[in-house]
């Protein structure tokens, strides 16, 4: 092999496959990136197995071939090179690349690419289509939801349901659900059903640009996978089998309390309560307390701890029902707030052992069901 | 059908099964009387593990030349005159059935003098028969030779153990006795050897050495403690001194040598969270009880008490132990010969041993000395009273254990042993206000055995305190409602199942232990695990957490949460002190 790139490129796409190298791995190619001369351009990749990033740089290509080089390595070097060609050549016998840069010629030992596990070639045909802008607000708006415990590897993914034009994520933890509903500029076919990595999707949100690009995914057969194709960046994640919660169920048909705030001073209480809740539980009150002809109602949300003290903070509110006293984990409040775009939020509650509903006012298709907390007797 | 009043001999030799078990249980009835006696000295000689001969003879008072007949009779005592003495007994024996029961399974002989008269008296008894009184010249006291024990009921001869386990349960006798009576001379010889001897100077701690070994018997604390009239003192084994089985908790009651399962149990309770799961505590705890508060008379061996109000003693026990564990729990230290680059496995295999420290390779030929006296006296001091000293974070090693200094050298911390405790701590402080739980998005329903069912059903209400409420959902069915917030993060079906266990395999002597038993398992998981990089901050936290806990040197679970090496180990390590 032997090619020459720009040093910047290199360094870019270097960027977002070592994302997917596997940092603790016994297999020892899985710390390495493929480099492969493919198409005229050169290829980079990296998996841990679970996740794998592949990325598509212009190259000047004279002799093709492949080999994997180690990823922090190859990037700490290439960091270093001046802003100028790079030439790199492979020693096909000793697995030698020599990358040679201006004044500066290395020599870096690799490992042989038929070491490093195959990465699938997928048809790009009957893929449904993201802009690629609107998958990362959508990702954004559900992963959080998503679990950390492996204990129940199905809520460690998010749901992903397209029938027709329309597409649902929604993702849960156990404790609280994030849905988001939205429309497709062209209707799938087949309808889809799969359950994806939640870090799988945040990876993608991190290496898709931010311009207006199509992201084309797609479900090839009986592979259990999940491809996400882009121009020069290719991203697939196994999926995880199993059944995700019936959610629909969880969200609560009807409620006794509507209270109206602003989304920023909610998320600025919450915020201040988070402060002092966070010691042992995250517990906080969310005292609803509606207004009358005299004052407008209010919210308060006050939290306490043994060791820090308390605070207590008023927000102003549009109360329709009856006054309410419930607790929440502040952290997850603070997170769905955190991603509602809209200026007011509504939050819905019916007691205190019944579970919360944020919705951004005027934004249909978007939630957020939090369960509440309360102290033992 | 025809029924017969058994003949004197059959029934003698019936209850003497009862009090005559096997040749230690003569021993143990023997030496009792001589202590009753007022014996200041007593020798006890033992051949072919007491079946061949057991002798004992002591320097009491005596029993009268004409009254040595009787005193071979069923039911003849001269410590007790009528039933009311039996609620308030100070002797150790009272129910005059040792002699008799002893006399009719052996060919037996006594031989006893006091000190106003004379002469002594023998009457020698074959299989509780025969018994003529004769005349004879000896010292003040009484000797008793038991030959032949068993001689006549075959039976009972076959079902002995095997010789060195006889031989073991007298020596356990004797020795427990001696540690009781220390200002009795005693002198225990198997097989023309003397394999135990006390001076009888009243040094229990003397006697600790025989019974253990020198060694524990300098590190056995002291426990000193009482309420109302009931004194409780004794030894106790520090955490670091542990044995695989209950066999070295003794207690004695007044004197007598009782095995009790309530109060070893509330001994062993009272260890909890510092001992390994599967490790025991060493003691000796001698309760004096007024006599009317204690009813000795449950089983002719007497090895059986019942106390009045058995939730006190038993509280009293533990507050004892505790207390004096809670001032003495020693920062384990690396022994001073261990090699440095051994010390990674030294500290592996104290985790996975317990506590012997392992042999492993020594420095140089000087180790045999250091190996016999204390390592250093400058380590001996005893630690600071409670908690660990103020630590500063320097750096973590190997992903699991932080580096710090103290005023006193250099400390190696568990991070997840350390976490354990601090997680146990917080979650047993929140426990006493109110545990704030999470409701479950969707309710988890689990499906429970029979048994397993029961006893979840039964505990509901403690689950409910811990933050878990759970539904029942039909049939051995359960819904999952709620979990304890500090759990959130964990699967609750598996943290519920894990508490389930925990129920069956209580011993249940308290309730409320389970709780705490429960958290202990809940934290071990909740835990950091070792293996995970802590930023400085995240390290700095977790010393300072530890500092503030109440009982920081063990995880729950009686791991060590850290090692201690001090200024005085490392300098002799480097040939700053004490020159080789």
């Amino acid at each position: 092999m032997k090619v020459s790139v720009l040093q910047e490129n290199l360094a870019q796409g270097l960027g977002i496959v070592s994302r997917a190298v596997s940092s603790r791995s016994t297999l020892p190619v899985l710390a390495n990136i493929l480099v492969k001369t493919e198409d005229g351009r050169l290829r980079l990749s990296a998996t841990n197995l679970e996740i794998g990033i592949t990325c598509w740089i212009g190259a000047k290509i004279e002799e093709e071939g492949s080999t994997t080089v180690p990823s922090r390595t190859f990037s700490d070097l290439v960091g270093t090179l001046p802003n100028a060609q790079v030439d790199m050549s492979l020693n096909t016998q000793s697995q030698n690349l020599n990358v040679n840069s201006g004044p500066s010629n290395t020599d870096i030992k690799c490992i042989d690419s038929q070491e490093f596990p195959p990465m699938p070639k997928p048809e790009l045909d009957g893929g449904a289509e993201f802009n690629v802008k609107d998958l990362k607000e959508i990702i954004r708006q559900v992963v959080f939801s998503a679990s950390t415990d492996d204990a129940r590897p199905v809520l460690t993914g998010v749901l992903l349901v397209i029938e027709g034009n329309k597409l649902i994520m929604a993702a849960a933890d156990g404790f609280r659900l994030s849905v988001r509903e939205a429309e497709l500029s062209q209707a799938v076919e087949a309808p889809i059903r799969a359950i994806i990595p939640a870090r799988a999707l945040m990876e993608l949100a991190r290496v898709a640009g931010d311009g207006d690009e199509i992201v084309t995914m797609l479900l090839p057969e009986g592979r259990g996978q999940v491809i996400f194709r882009m121009k020069n960046i290719e991203l697939s994640s196994q999926l995880i089998e199993g059944n995700f919660p019936e959610y629909q169920q969880i969200i609560p048909g009807s409620h006794t309390t509507r209270t109206v705030v602003s989304t920023n001073a909610f998320l600025k209480a919450c915020k201040q309560a988070e402060i002092f809740a966070r010691e042992g539980s995250h517990i906080a009150r969310v005292n609803v307390i509606p207004g009358n002809e005299m004052q407008p109602g209010t919210i308060e949300i006050s939290a306490q701890s043994e060791e820090t003290g308390s605070s207590e903070v008023f927000v102003d509110a549009t109360i329709e029902g009856d006054a309410v006293l419930i607790a929440f984990n502040v952290r997850y409040l603070r997170e769905a707030l955190d991603v509602i775009s809209t200026p007011n939020v509504a939050l819905e509650t019916t007691a205190a052992a019944a579970p919360g509903v944020l919705r951004p006012l005027s934004e249909e298709g978007f939630l957020h069901v939090i369960m509440p907390m309360h102290l033992g007797n | 059908m025809n029924i017969i009043i058994l003949p004197d001999e059959v029934a003698s030799q019936i209850a003497a099964g009862e009090v005559v078990e096997r040749p230690a249980s003569v021993v143990k009835e023997l030496i009792e009387n001589s202590i009753d006696a007022g014996a200041s000295e007593i020798n006890i000689s033992i051949l072919e593990a007491g079946k061949k001969l057991i002798e004992i003879s002591d320097n009491g008072e005596g029993i009268e030349r004409t009254q040595l007949i009787t005193a071979l009779a069923r039911h003849a005592t001269s410590k007790l005159r009528d039933a009311n003495d039996l609620y308030k007994i100070s002797t150790l024996g009272f129910r005059g059935e040792a002699l008799a029961s002893i006399a009719s399974v052996s060919r037996f002989s006594i031989t006893s003098r006091t000190k106003n008269s004379l002469e002594g008296g023998r009457v020698i008894v074959e299989g509780g028969t025969g018994g003529k009184l004769e005349d004879i010249g000896t010292t003040v006291g009484t000797l008793i030779r038991v030959e032949d024990l068993f001689y006549n009921v075959p039976a009972r001869l076959k079902f002995l153990k095997k010789d060195p386990t006889e031989k073991r349960q007298i020596d356990a006798f004797v020795t427990r006795y001696a540690m009781a009576y220390p200002e009795i001379r005693f002198r225990l010889t198997q097989d023309n050897k003397i394999t135990f001897q006390t001076s009888g100077n009243g040094d229990k701690r003397e006697i600790l050495s025989s019974l253990y070994n020198p060694e524990i018997a300098k590190q056995m604390l002291v426990v000193d403690s009482g309420f109302d009239q009931i004194s409780i003192k004794g030894f106790i084994s520090p955490t670091n001194l542990t044995r695989s089985n209950r066999q070295a908790i003794t207690f004695f009651v007044n004197g007598r040598w009782v095995q009790d399962t309530a109060l070893t149990s509330a001994l062993i309770q009272a260890y909890r969270t510092m001992l390994m799961v599967g490790r025991y505590p060493m003691a000796v705890i001698f309760l004096e009880v007024p006599p009317e508060l204690v009813d000795v008379n449950i089983h002719p061996a007497k090895s059986e008490v019942r106390f009045m109000d058995q939730g006190a003693i038993f509280r009293g026990v533990q507050g004892a132990v505790k207390r004096a564990l809670l001032a003495f729990t020693p920062v384990p230290e690396l022994q001073n010969q261990l090699r440095w680059s051994s010390m990674a496995e030294t500290i592996n295999s104290e985790f996975d041993q317990g506590i012997k420290p392992p042999p492993i390779g020594t420095l140089d030929d000087d180790s045999a000395k250091s190996v016999d006296g204390p390592i250093d006296k400058g380590d001996q001091n005893p630690l600071p009273v409670e908690g660990v000293p103020l630590l500063r974070q320097i750096g973590q090693v190997g992903a699991s254990f932080i580096v710090a200094e103290g005023p006193d050298g250099l400390y190696l911390v568990d991070q997840h042993a350390a976490h354990e405790r601090i997680l146990f701590e917080k979650f047993m402080k929140m426990q006493k206000d109110k545990i704030p739980s999470q409701a479950l998005l969707d309710p988890i329903t689990i499906t429970l055995s029979a048994e397993e069912s029961n006893l979840l059903e039964d505990n509901l209400p403690v689950m409910g305190k811990l933050g878990f409420v759970i539904e029942s959902f039909g049939p051995k069915t359960f819904r999952i409602l709620s979990m304890p917030s500090l759990l959130i993060g964990s699967d609750p079906e598996r943290a519920l199942r894990v508490v389930i266990e925990d129920f069956e395999e209580d011993e249940k002597p308290f309730h409320d232990q389970i709780e705490a038993k429960i958290i202990a398992r809940v934290c071990k998981r909740s835990a950091v695990k070792a293996g995970k990089i802590l930023s400085t901050d995240e390290q700095k936290a977790l010393l300072l957490d530890l500092e503030a806990c109440s009982s920081p040197r063990t995880c729950p679970h009686g791991r060590p949460t850290m090692i201690h090496l001090s200024i005085n180990l490392l300098e002799r390590q480097f040939g700053r002190k004490g020159a080789r």
